[in-house]
């Protein structure tokens, strides 16, 4: 058997190999013949040139500590060979640049990538490690010309041409990203390319081809949770809620805690009264999140809905502690001051909102009522004219000013308003939306004491009821006194505010909760890139809101407002807070909770001036304990008394 | 070194079999391989030790727990595994070992033979120069000239050409008077190693060894004759094989390559099927294939699973690093999987997507196997990091969950949300406030005006004294010995920079003077200072400024000592004053850092 052995190795050894084989003499262990044969002086042959070893022998087991990310020993074995090779060896170098590259070295891996390119000018691996470099030195132009050389080198590559796409879009020539994307697509389909050509599609506001892009991302990998938060979040944006609600369905089956889902899903919840539901998701966000200002703000809102003001009061003041220069947040606090009556507070988060933002026309609305409790009518009217130039199509601002005109005796430019509230209200725009029924009722109250309007009962211009023409309003019998007039104004026009809330629901497609969910997916958009070393959407968001921080250096820049409402000139941002940035970040779910919470009927017209607000004595039940409920018995305790309170009030 | 105790495991699947924290084992998945080599129905552990990653390289086979035997490698093993090469009885599989350009194999753990990779091609010209070299013909300037110009056309040429490159000039010819006389080759080095059954499926049926090289190759070879069967081109170097089929029927090469892709080869076709092929985002850590399809696990802690046609079927993100992958095929209870080593030391066994099982371990494994071993037959060998070595039995009466173990709502929708609390107090301001709000509102904007007349008021008075609002900058010395305070001032046209330095008792104040006008020299300046003098003490208390040319720094200094040992510090103003002018054209503020103690002279 060992002669065999011998003679089949004897015959596949070359010269150089049997060399090799004088070594593998000291091998021996006692059971091994072969090597003896071989140490026969007649076989082997003395040495005549020292073996080369190759460079490239240790390549796979650099390779292998590689990729387990033992870099410490990587960076020994590289040292070895480098140190046998002269540096002649292309992967031990490429992989010592690479490990550079991994520890944030960018600059003196480039310079080995460089290397690597010299010792092997024909690997498009080289260059594209080259420009890849470049890239993330954000040497784009130069990125781009080096991915044209490896282009030459590789034909049809994908990540060639992926690449260069995203250099271009950072150069902003989005039509040839474009066309790179586009290009990369046809060669291999990845959710990257996806992602960034959708981006660049949100880029230029076109919203709809993102929307195409990212299903086909979606039919690519279908149980990729980012993909289908970030489609359920455009067709949130358009308006496609159904759409959207199942996208962001079946990215929280594929991840059950994805943050952006559940936040997107909860506000849609939100949106649909569906209170409990969306605060057992936003459970989960409270264990990944919890230092997330928008999941404390749509939770506070979820407790408004619910009617527990001292809950929600806690969590949007925990979220305006947590971003304090959002003014959604501050929005939202204002609002549940107003509910709250806590008119002096509501003036100051208002007008701390309006410094954020000071082209809000229901920011201004709100103001206005605040300033109208506050007993500061020259402001309060100044607050009303302000928030009519902003928004002239929202029909409840009218309404509101109406009723403040009313009471403060200015019957004329009262029905003046009034005319200008039915005109909106009836403009082809808004009758395809629901308005809110408090909204009309009101309305249809003040219609008669103003002795205008055309309708007597206003009902939902949805329904065909509109009134039949000609008809012309009955007189109202007796006029009430002025003094009950005015306490049935006043109440209404405190009325008003959350009326104008709720109608805001409805109208949302036009307004805030479009804009807010069409950034809350840019944002996500941008997070799902978040691995891409450069700009998300939500740090340009964040740093633009970031810069009015400072006080304005001169007090110059005053709005009207600033000398109208009695506003600290210093509060006042000057107007660089723009449209340009884009909305707030989230969804403002606030809506028609208030509906629900704060309306009252017009009919209970106590005559107690000043006094509780019968919607907030009446409606609001002492809520139900609800051993599952997130704010346990003390905070309950609190609400109570303070309803209580309100009940003696009365 | 038979130390039994056991591990603090959370799997109650599993039995300890052996434990050895002192194998001083350094090898990889690749390298491990289980085989009956004594058709005797026991399995050895085979293992190929890297030693010391540069010597002392060995072919380690385990029976039961004991070393059996041991052999000396000469280069290091890039991987092992077990074929039949013949059909003599009893059926006794070979060993083959690949290291470096060869492959040694073992039958009946004795050496049996050793295969060499056929050379590579080499350049013509290459070729040329050196049997011109042979006899003299061409001397080695240029030669080396030649070389290189060669290298930078992009030709591969062999390490003896490149080795000649690096040398001085002066070397050359000795090197060329000693390598000129072997034979010139090309030679590359194995990366990976597996076998393909060759006509039958049986488990014992004769094997063919699959190779991938160095060269961006894969080599077929017949077990008899050792020949090369098939080779077959790759667009880049192969780390991991998976091959299934028969050779001479219809087989399937899926390999993963350095370029981070994965490429399937088929029968009949010397290339990669490019259409099939997997592009990962990151370096494949392990491959595996379960029934038809390719389990990927990759460097950015995700484990891929894609179909043979590579499509992806799904990814899920692992807790940790990979450190490699091991198909689990366990057939008496009928349960596949793979089960994947992790950097924080932990072994997952997933069913598809699933988590069936974990098994914590006391190290991070790097090697893993998974089949018979002695007379078990589901049994878990690691080896780890620090060159321990572990084995698990799987227990008879263990099943594996077919569903995910993280299935159904997540934990955390049972935690309450924390909702900050409010007190009586709350409740109280609450109410005062719905009672007063008129008042309340009236008082805060009465005051605010007056905070803002106030606040003008005091404006003006500054200004009118000169003492304009100041930069102040904090500045302190990385010296242990110097803190400096530092006062910048911007006037129209004189800048200043006031500096204290040392640590006390005696400081040193230093006002830099800027004239920043373009055209005005300023003419006429004094500077003086105002300080408590029981505090501090000026050795200079006026300092008389000559002309100041636009655009110059002029450096005053005057020492202070101070002479309070108390601890106190105070603040020392320094004006600078125009002759003729009671207004100082610029007062600087400086507070004066706490003196050390006052050394009694």
């Amino acid at each position: 058997m060992a002669d065999e052995t011998v003679n089949v190795e004897a015959a596949a050894l070359t010269t150089h190999d049997r060399d090799q084989d004088l070594k593998t003499t000291k091998i021996p262990t006692a059971e091994v013949h072969v090597p003896n044969v071989h140490s026969d002086p007649s076989k082997s042959r003395p040495r005549k040139f020292p073996d080369i070893p190759l460079f490239e022998r240790k390549n796979w087991l650099i390779h292998l500590h590689y990729v387990q990310r033992e870099f410490e020993k990587c960076k020994v074995l590289i040292r070895e060979v480098l140190g046998e090779s002269s540096g002649m060896c292309e992967y031990a170098v490429y992989v010592q640049a690479l490990i550079l590259r991994q520890e944030g070295k960018i600059q003196e891996s480039l310079e080995l990538f460089q290397t690597c390119a010299l010792l092997n000018p024909h690997s498009a691996d080289n260059l594209k490690q080259v420009a890849r470099s470049l890239f993330l030195l954000a040497r784009h132009k130069a990125a781009i010309d080096v991915y044209n050389e490896a282009a030459k080198l590789s034909e049809r590559d994908w990540e060639v041409a992926h690449n260069q796409g995203v250099c271009y879009m950072y150069l902003r020539d989005f039509e040839k990203a474009k066309q790179c994307l586009h290009h990369a697509l046809e060669y291999r389909r990845h959710e990257v390319t996806y992602v960034m050509l959708g981006k660049i599609f949100l880029m230029e506001g076109d919203i709809k081809h993102a929307i195409d892009v990212y299903r086909a991302a979606v039919e690519h990998s279908p149980e990729n949770p980012d993909l289908l938060t970030t489609l359920g979040l455009l067709y949130m944006q358009v308006g496609q809620y159904q759409k959207a609600f199942e996208s962001l369905g079946n990215a929280l089956t594929f991840d059950p805690t994805h943050t952006k889902a559940i936040m997107a899903a909860g506000s849609m919840m939100q949106s649909h009264n569906d209170f409990d539901v969306a605060l057992t998701k936003y459970r989960i966000l409270g264990v990944n999140t919890p230092e997330s200002p928008p999941l404390w703000n749509n939770v506070g809102m979820c407790f408004f809905g619910k009617k527990k003001y001292v809950a929600a009061i806690s969590c949007l003041k925990r979220a305006n502690y947590l971003a304090p220069f959002d003014w959604k947040i501050l929005y939202n606090l204002g609002l549940v001051h107003l509910t709250m009556q806590q008119y002096a507070s509501a003036f100051h988060f208002l007008s701390a909102s309006i410094n954020l933002r000071p082209k809000m026309a229901h920011l201004y609305m709100l103001l206005a009522v605040a300033l109208t409790h506050l007993e500061d009518m020259d402001n309060a009217l100044q607050s009303y004219e302000q928030a009519v130039k902003l928004d002239p199509t929202d029909p409840t601002i009218p309404l509101n000013y109406c009723v403040f005109l009313y009471n403060s005796g200015q019957r004329k430019q009262a029905a003046k308003q009034f005319s200008t509230f039915e005109q909106l209200l009836r403009a082809p725009k808004q009758s395809q939306q629901p308005v809110d029924q408090a909204v009309l009722d009101l309305a249809s109250k003040l219609g008669p004491v103003l002795q205008v309007g055309e309708n007597l009962v206003w009902k939902q211009p949805a329904q065909p009821s509109g009134p039949p023409v000609g008809e012309t309003p009955t007189p109202t019998p007796v006029p009430p006194s002025v003094d009950n007039i005015s306490n049935d104004a006043e109440r209404q026009g405190a009325y008003a505010v959350p009326s104008r809330e709720g109608t805001r629901n409805d109208l949302n497609n036009n307004h805030n909760l479009a804009s807010s969910e069409a950034d809350d997916s840019s944002q996500t958009g941008a997070d799902n890139l978040s691995q891409l070393p450069l700009q998300g959407f939500e740090n340009l968001d964040r740093s633009q809101l970031r810069t009015p921080l400072g006080l304005p250096s001169s007090p110059a820049p005053l709005t009207r407002m600033a000398t109208t409402t009695g506003l600290d000139p210093e509060i006042l941002a000057s107007p660089t807070v723009e449209e340009t940035a884009p909305d707030a970040l989230y969804a403002m779910p606030m809506k028609r909770s208030v509906t629900r919470g704060g309306l009252a009927p017009l009919t209970h017209g106590s005559s107690t001036r000043g006094g509780a607000l019968p919607a907030l004595s009446r409606a609001p039940l002492p809520p139900a304990h609800d051993p599952e409920d997130d704010d346990d018995n003390e905070c309950e305790e609190i609400e109570e008394q303070i309803e209580t309170v309100k009940q003696r009030a009365m | 070194m038979d130390s039994k105790e056991k591990l603090s495991d959370t799997s109650d699947k599993w039995l300890d079999a052996y434990n050895d924290r002192v194998a001083s084992l350094y090898t990889f998945t690749q390298c491990m391989t289980l085989s009956d080599i004594k058709a005797d129905g026991d399995w050895k552990l085979i293992i190929a030790d890297l030693g010391t990653g540069s010597y002392d390289m060995k072919l380690k086979v385990y029976k039961n727990t004991n070393l059996m035997s041991e052999h000396t490698i000469m280069d290091l093993p890039t991987g092992v595994v077990t074929f039949y090469l013949d059909t003599l009885e009893p059926r006794t599989p070979a060993i083959a070992v690949a290291s470096g350009p060869y492959i040694y194999i073992y039958k009946n753990l004795r050496p049996y033979f050793k295969f060499t990779l056929p050379p590579l091609e080499i350049h013509p010209v290459e070729q040329d120069l050196w049997d011109q070299a042979r006899q003299d013909h061409v001397s080695p300037i240029i030669m080396k000239e030649t070389l290189e110009s060669l290298r930078q056309e992009g030709a591969t040429l062999t390490t003896r050409s490149l080795r000649l490159l690096q040398l001085d000039p002066s070397d050359l010819d000795t090197f060329i008077q000693v390598q000129k006389s072997a034979p010139l080759k090309r030679q590359t080095v194995i990366t990976c190693l597996g076998t393909l059954k060759k006509n039958l499926a049986d488990d014992d049926a004769i094997s063919c060894l699959v190779i991938g090289t160095e060269s961006k190759a894969i080599y077929v070879l017949d077990p008899e004759a050792f020949t090369v069967l098939a080779t077959m081109e790759l667009p880049s170097v192969p780390v991991f094989l998976s091959v299934n089929g028969l050779y001479d029927v219809e087989y399937r090469i899926v390999t993963s390559c350095r370029n981070g892709c994965v490429y399937t080869i088929k029968r009949g076709s010397n290339e990669a099927v490019v259409k099939h092929t997997i592009e990962l985002k990151s370096q494949p850590v392990g491959m595996e294939r379960i029934g038809k399809n390719i389990y990927v696990g990759t460097m950015d802690q995700m484990l891929h699973c894609f179909t043979a046609k590579g499509k992806k079927l799904w990814s899920i993100k692992m807790p940790a690093t990979i450190m490699t992958l091991e198909a689990i095929d366990f057939k008496p209870k009928g349960f596949s999987g793979v089960a994947v080593a992790l950097g924080n030391s932990q072994v997952q066994i997933y069913k598809e997507k699933y988590l069936t099982d974990v098994i914590h371990t006391e190290d991070v494994v790097t090697g893993l196997r998974f089949g018979h071993f002695a007379r078990e037959d589901g049994t878990l060998v690691m080896t780890t990091r620090s060159g321990s070595l572990f084995v698990k039995i799987l227990k008879r009466t263990a099943k594996f969950e077919e569903r995910d173990l993280s299935a159904g709502p997540p934990a955390a929708q049972n935690v309450k949300l924390n909702v900050p609390k409010k007190t009586k107090l709350f409740v109280d301001q609450t109410l005062r406030e719905r009672e007063n709000a008129v008042a309340m509102h009236r008082t805060f904007q009465r005051d605010l005006y007056l905070l803002r007349l106030n606040v003008a008021r005091e404006y003006v008075k500054a200004l009118e004294n000169s003492m304009n609002p100041h930069l102040i900058r904090s500045h302190r010395a990385s010296q242990a010995y110097s803190s400096g305070w530092l006062l910048e001032q911007l006037k129209p046209n004189l800048k200043t920079l006031f500096v204290v330095q040392g640590v006390g008792p005696t400081f040193r104040l230093t006002v830099n003077l800027q004239n920043t006008s373009l055209t005005q020299v300023s003419t006429s300046l004094l500077i003086t200072f105002e300080y408590d003098d029981k505090l501090y003490s000026f050795h200079k208390k006026l300092i008389q400024v000559p002309m100041l040319v636009p655009g110059l720094m002029y450096l005053y200094e005057s020492f202070i000592d101070c002479l309070s040992d108390k601890g106190v510090s105070d603040t020392v103003k320094v004006y600078v004053l125009k002759q003729g002018r009671s207004m100082p054209l610029i007062t600087g503020v400086i507070s004066m850092p706490v003196s050390e103690a006052v050394v009694l002279s």
